[in-house]
């Protein structure tokens, strides 16, 4: 069995009995090294737990995270955890492979594991035991964030430096309060995809205030007027992205910002338009989805400023966690906008 | 009395993103905008930054060389350049058509008083419609020769502002060689201090822009364990390889009055010195940084005059093969000497007289059509105090060594014994590695990316300073007096080797030998 382990779990999942699972792993390397070629590197720089339900979510993020550990290695654990199954537990070995430099394969181990019913509460030690050591773990919750199960989840997010969770799916401000708990009481810090997806309409609006005559204007930031493009108006997670970009800039600014929402249904969803007034000036900044730019063009007497052009970044969720995991130090702003984004998100509802 | 320029309070809205800084818009003239400098380096670098977002909106290029170029014609040609050579290439036309809009071009010659007032009328037009407030950066990528000239103009035309008298800030950027000996180095600089301030001045060695180069810093003072064993009681020896596999290709002409230790030696090599010596600096900028650098530079021991052998070796390539392709013989390149005494490869020994470095010798050798392209640093340790395990058969313990690769395939790798599994004891090498390709995938900046930005933000931490500059040069002089007077030819090795057996005779000596990079 040892002879082709590796190259079974390059190609797909293996079963493995959930109490050898390091052992299986340790076997699966060596059986790379058995003909002395050496052919694979092997890579962490993170341990990626997910937490799923569904089948559905489990492939979701096992097909996420094998391409995410492409651009950041990592140790990939994903978790199906459904206390309302059938009490079992299983696990599955994997090998995430890609093409680095010089030809040489770097690969990276992904672990499944399946728990039902009363076996769901063995998943967090044996989370804990899997976990590389003195590396940073990413908890990514798959789905809406758990009300119940406070222990559970306590227990599992522990070890975790960062929560990452996609607000996007959230369907009412308290799971914002919940992302804010844990921002406030534990040591992980939470990451969210929301919030990640705006990092270029950041970078449009703070090239507004780069050059020299427009570093003091933020202060008389008056108002700002965001539209978007969502599936559903009147879900609360597809407004959240609106309102984390209102929510920063009035953080940022400290100044007295009215806000106007636009929401439409439309493809292509997440911001589309953003004006932003100023005391002598305003500033407009417009995504160009056929060139993947954000335009910015600042506007007012006595300004001669050049047009600034923003590349589009890519939505998708498995580039959103890499630029997660790029970011060595914990996000400093986010636990800062979320107390504002849910004022604001209660002002409008 | 002088007046310092207002510095501007941080945008607040750049905090938390991947741009944490963006200079301020100014216009960027390059000297020799038609050369093989700018086309493979500097434009394709330029169109990068503006690709990843690290330019302002209103970043100015001006070109100014001799042919006669339209606008557009020079934003085709730059075009095609980035092309070929840029990092983020193929071009992304969104990014090429805002960045095209900021790239001009004026036609003249370096030594034209009317083409500078041209230039002059061009950048002024500029500060009205893209917002570049009279900030100006001038990069000379032209032989060292026309510096004089250029300054000149530039100073003679109001083209040079203070900033320490309140206004916008002027810069200039040039390439090595700085001088070909102390004289002449001096001369550059003084010409230099003629029109711009030392602070003005950015010389650039692209060897600093590169990660590993400044990951060396990193590694020696973000963490904890190696600080303590970097010094003479610890480390037995070190070695510093740049290895070439090309020849001297179409660079025949300059390369036989340079040589490779005015080449090479003189500003990367001792560049790599330096930083690998240096103590902890009292901060992360400009002069602290530099001002460990120069002390080390202080402290390299002369040459033994008339006994200069001893300490160095120069080579110079016969043909032979290179990565299995036939290469000739220095002598046979284009635009070469037949009967050249220029050296193609250097190996010295030097020593750094201070407290932590005392009789540790660092050996260095840098040549060209060596066996392949390699820059190296290796710290080799000395070993265990007390030799268990050497008393026990078959035992052979080997000294510690942390190699850092500067290119190719960047990395750190360090070497230790371990046990072979088994009843008995024996020992075998084994490294433990780590590559930036592997763990952090993506494709670093090109060293001109990082340099070109640093130059806008105003940081010389990365650049020469003229004391470092003048120096190397005073430690160098004597060695190159002392060959330039030898009236024997360098020391023969083939093509493809690595370099002549006097260079590994000079480690044998010491009883040691050179490590195979």
């Amino acid at each position: 069995m040892t002879e082709n382990l590796f190259e079974r779990a390059a190609a797909g999942q293996v079963r493995v009995d959930y109490s050898a699972i390091e052992r299986t792993l340790a076997e699966m390397w060596l059986a790379d090294g058995t003909n002395d070629q050496h052919t694979v590197t092997r890579a962490a720089l993170w341990n990626v737990v997910a937490h799923t339900e569904t089948h559905q979510h489990h492939s979701h993020a096992s097909d996420i995270l094998s391409k995410a550990a492409a651009a950041v290695p990592q140790r990939t654990i994903i978790v199906r955890a459904d206390p309302k199954a059938a009490d079992e537990m299983s696990s599955y070995i994997s090998a995430n492979c890609h093409l680095g430099g010089e030809g040489k394969r770097v690969c990276s181990e992904e672990i499944a594991i399946v728990a039902g019913g009363e076996r769901v509460r063995r998943v967090p030690p044996l989370v804990n035991a899997l976990l590389i050591p003195d590396m940073p773990v990413a908890f990514w919750w798959v789905g809406d964030l758990p009300h119940e199960n406070a222990q559970y989840v306590q227990t599992l997010l522990e070890p975790a430096d960062r929560l990452i969770v996609d607000s996007v799916h959230f369907n009412d401000p308290g799971d914002l309060e919940l992302v804010k708990r844990v921002a406030d009481d534990s040591g992980t810090a939470p990451a969210d995809l929301n919030w990640i997806r705006l990092e270029e309409w950041r970078t449009a609006a703070a090239s507004v205030f780069d050059p020299p005559e427009m570093r003091d204007k933020l202060r008389s930031l008056k108002r700002v007027r965001i539209t978007a493009n969502v599936a559903d108006e009147s879900y609360f997670g597809e407004r959240i992205e609106s309102l984390f970009f209102a929510s920063w800039l009035m953080a940022m600014s400290e100044a007295e910002v009215d806000c106007t929402f636009d929401l439409r249904r439309a493809e292509n969803r997440g911001l589309v338009r953003v004006e932003l007034e100023l005391e002598e000036s305003k500033a407009t900044i417009e995504r160009d989805q056929e060139k993947c730019v954000l335009s910015t063009t600042i506007d007012g007497h006595a300004l001669n400023l050049p047009d600034a052009v923003t590349r589009s970044k890519a939505r998708n969720i498995d580039e959103l966690i890499v630029r997660v995991l790029k970011q060595p130090n914990r996000d400093r702003l986010l636990p800062k906008i979320l107390p504002v984004a849910l004022d604001l998100a209660r002002q409008k509802k | 009395m002088s007046v310092v320029t207002p510095t501007l309070e941080p945008n607040p809205l750049r905090e938390g993103l991947e741009q944490e800084r963006v200079p301020e818009a100014s216009c960027l003239v390059i000297f020799g905008a038609s050369g093989d400098l700018t086309h493979r380096k500097l434009l394709p670098a330029l169109y990068s930054l503006a690709h990843d977002g690290l330019l302002p909106a209103g970043q100015t290029i001006v070109g100014f060389a001799r042919p006669d170029y339209s606008d557009d014609a020079f934003r085709m040609d730059i075009k095609e350049a980035c092309n070929k050579y840029a990092r983020t290439r193929p071009v992304d036309e969104s990014v090429w058509e805002n960045f095209a809009k900021g790239l001009f071009y004026v036609q003249g010659t370096f030594t034209d008083p009317a083409a500078y007032n041209r230039l002059n009328a061009k950048l002024k037009e500029c500060d009205n419609t893209r917002g570049t407030g009279g900030r100006r950066i001038y990069y000379l990528a032209v032989p060292p020769q026309f510096f004089p000239t250029i300054s000149e103009l530039l100073g003679a035309e109001g083209m040079v502002s203070d900033p320490e008298r309140g206004g916008p800030y002027t810069r200039v950027i040039i390439e090595k060689p700085f001088g070909r000996d102390l004289p002449t180095a001096k001369e550059l600089n003084r010409v230099a201090v003629t029109t711009f301030r030392e602070r003005q001045v950015f010389r650039i060695d692209h060897y600093l822009g590169k990660e590993t180069v400044q990951n060396l810093l990193v590694l020696r003072f973000a963490n904890g364990i190696f600080e303590p064993f970097w010094n003479r009681q610890y480390i037995d020896h070190v070695q510093l390889t740049v290895a070439e596999s090309i020849g001297v290709e179409k660079r025949g002409g300059y390369f036989d009055t340079a040589g490779i230790t005015r080449d090479i030696v003189q500003n990367h090599m001792l560049q790599l010195l330096s930083l690998t010596a240096m103590e902890p600096p009292v901060a992360f900028d400009a002069d602290a940084v530099r001002d460990e650098k120069v002390k080390v530079l202080r402290a390299l021991r002369e040459f033994p005059r008339g006994r200069e052998e001893e300490m160095a070796v120069r080579g110079q390539y016969t043909e032979g093969s290179v990565l299995g392709e036939l290469a000739p013989g220095y002598r046979q390149e284009e635009s070469v000497k037949p009967d050249s005494k220029t050296e193609t490869f250097a190996a010295v020994k030097v020593f750094i007289d201070n407290w932590r470095w005392a009789d540790v010798p660092f050996y260095i050798r840098a040549g060209k059509r060596l066996p392949k392209r390699v820059t190296d640093i290796s710290i080799q340790f000395r070993p265990a105090p007390y030799p268990l395990f050497k008393k026990l058969p078959g035992v052979q313990t080997q000294p510690n060594v942390l190699a850092i690769r500067i290119q190719p395939d960047e990395g750190i790798a360090l070497k230790f014994d371990s046990k072979v599994p088994g009843p008995t004891v024996r020992t075998a090498p084994v490294t433990m590695e780590f590559r930036y390709a592997t763990s952090f995938g993506a494709e670093p900046p090109e060293a001109y990316e990082r340099l070109l930005l640093e130059t806008m933000l105003g940081d010389s931490t990365l650049f020469a300073r003229r004391d470092e500059v003048e120096t190397a040069w005073a430690w160098l002089d004597p060695l190159l007096r002392a060959w330039e007077s030898d009236s024997r030819p360098p020391k023969p090795y083939s093509a493809g080797t690595w370099g002549p057996q006097e260079a590994d005779d000079m480690l044998e000596r010491d009883g040691r030998k050179w490590r195979r990079p």
